[in-house]
């Protein structure tokens, strides 16, 4: 078997001839082409990233007028909010463009491999704290209405209801689900982006680094 | 990017194409994708290539830039009509060149290797290139020992496939 091996090491020398041979022009026209390189997509995709949660941030999330006494607080939490948001983003920012910039394609495939997981942990970290922060948003939100501006309608109902706690425990389970809901929604997204992009790169990764201490 | 250092790639990388199709043939199945990771390797070559400084050989250079590219850049493409897969240009061995047993054989061998994992490819690609287990580590970023142990497991696993 191993004699095969090198019998086929003699030919592998040898092929030359059989090689398809590209002219220097057909070359020429190669290097002004456009490449479709994994680590491009990435990067396209992480600014895509950046840019959707801007955008989320920049949105107003409660368009109710809310009274006197709760607008202080709301003011202020929105407030520190928002700056610990562009805080983080430039955190991020900075982080996923030094990430970016060492991805080389002369390096070993090991190190190219690191690298290019490690840019997107970095917006994965971003992803996930986007996540959290939109969810401590929706929290903050919810007890803006529900402690300074509860909706009459929903206080009426409450206060005529058989049992209040029976009330406000299905008031509570219904938004526990709806954020379960979007937390899954944003699960399944970025399952498909990490399936389509890094499945076969993570393979690889493993494959290579399995017997490294 | 001026004109003299175009020439010059294109140059280096035409006499040095062989590499290149080598790399295509083991990593790609019909005639449409191996043209399409030539010109991604070729795409790859000429980003890096202003960096390149000559302190090792222009084609020990290609071989990191051209395996990189098969294994962790190069996406391929859905859209390819994959009926016309082809019996590579680089399995087909000379009838002249041995008997009938050894071309059997032979064929035999390739058909195996294409049934490999991307890095065991880079592996025995590496290795019937005649590099070294010090070469062969350094390209894929892991000890010259890993290395070792690696190729015999890959040999193992040719055994396994060639006799079922």
């Amino acid at each position: 078997m191993m004699d095969e091996l090198e019998l086929l090491k003699k030919d592998w020398q040898k092929q030359g001839e059989h090689l398809p041979k590209l002219s220097y022009d057909d070359i020429y026209k190669m290097i002004w082409k456009k490449s479709s390189s994994l680590v491009k997509w990435i990067f396209y995709v992480c600014i895509a990233e950046f840019l959707f949660w801007i955008i989320i941030s920049v949105l107003p999330i409660s368009s109710n007028e809310i009274t006197d006494r709760g607008a202080n607080f709301v003011k202020i939490t929105d407030w520190i909010l928002q700056l610990v948001f562009f805080l983080v983003i430039i955190y991020f920012g900075y982080q996923f463009y030094q990430n970016y910039r060492k991805i080389s394609v002369t390096d070993s495939a090991g190190d190219l491999m690191k690298k290019i997981i490690r840019t997107r942990k970095t917006v994965m970290q971003y992803v996930w704290f986007n996540v959290g922060l939109f969810a401590l948003t929706m929290i903050v939100v919810l007890l803006e209405v529900l402690v300074f501006d509860p909706p009459k309608e929903l206080m009426e109902r409450i206060s005529t209801a058989d049992s209040t706690l029976l009330a406000w425990l299905i008031v509570g389970i219904f938004f526990a689900v709806s954020i379960a809901f979007f937390g899954l929604l944003f699960w399944l997204f970025y399952r498909l982006i990490y399936g389509i992009f890094l499945k076969r790169l993570n393979e690889n990764y493993r494959e290579l680094k399995r017997l490294e201490v | 990017m001026n004109k003299e250092l175009e020439h010059q790639f294109v140059k280096e990388l035409e006499n040095n194409q062989n590499i290149v199709h080598k790399v295509c043939s083991l990593y790609t199945s019909n005639r449409d994708a191996h043209n399409d990771l030539f010109q991604e390797i070729t795409i790859q070559l000429w980003k890096a290539y202003p960096k390149f400084r000559g302190d090792s050989k222009f084609s020990t250079w290609m071989y990191r830039v051209a395996l990189n590219t098969a294994i962790t850049l190069y996406r391929k493409s859905k859209k390819r009509i994959r009926t016309q897969d082809y019996d590579a240009v680089i399995f087909k061995i000379k009838a002249d060149e041995y008997d009938d047993t050894q071309e059997q054989q032979l064929k035999l061998m390739y058909n195996a290797i294409r049934q490999l994992g991307d890095i065991e490819k880079a592996l025995v690609f590496l290795y019937l290139e005649d590099k070294n287990y010090t070469e062969i580590a350094e390209t894929l970023g892991i000890t010259e020992v890993n290395a070792r142990v690696k190729m015999n497991r890959v040999k193992n696993k040719l055994r396994t496939i060639l006799n079922p």
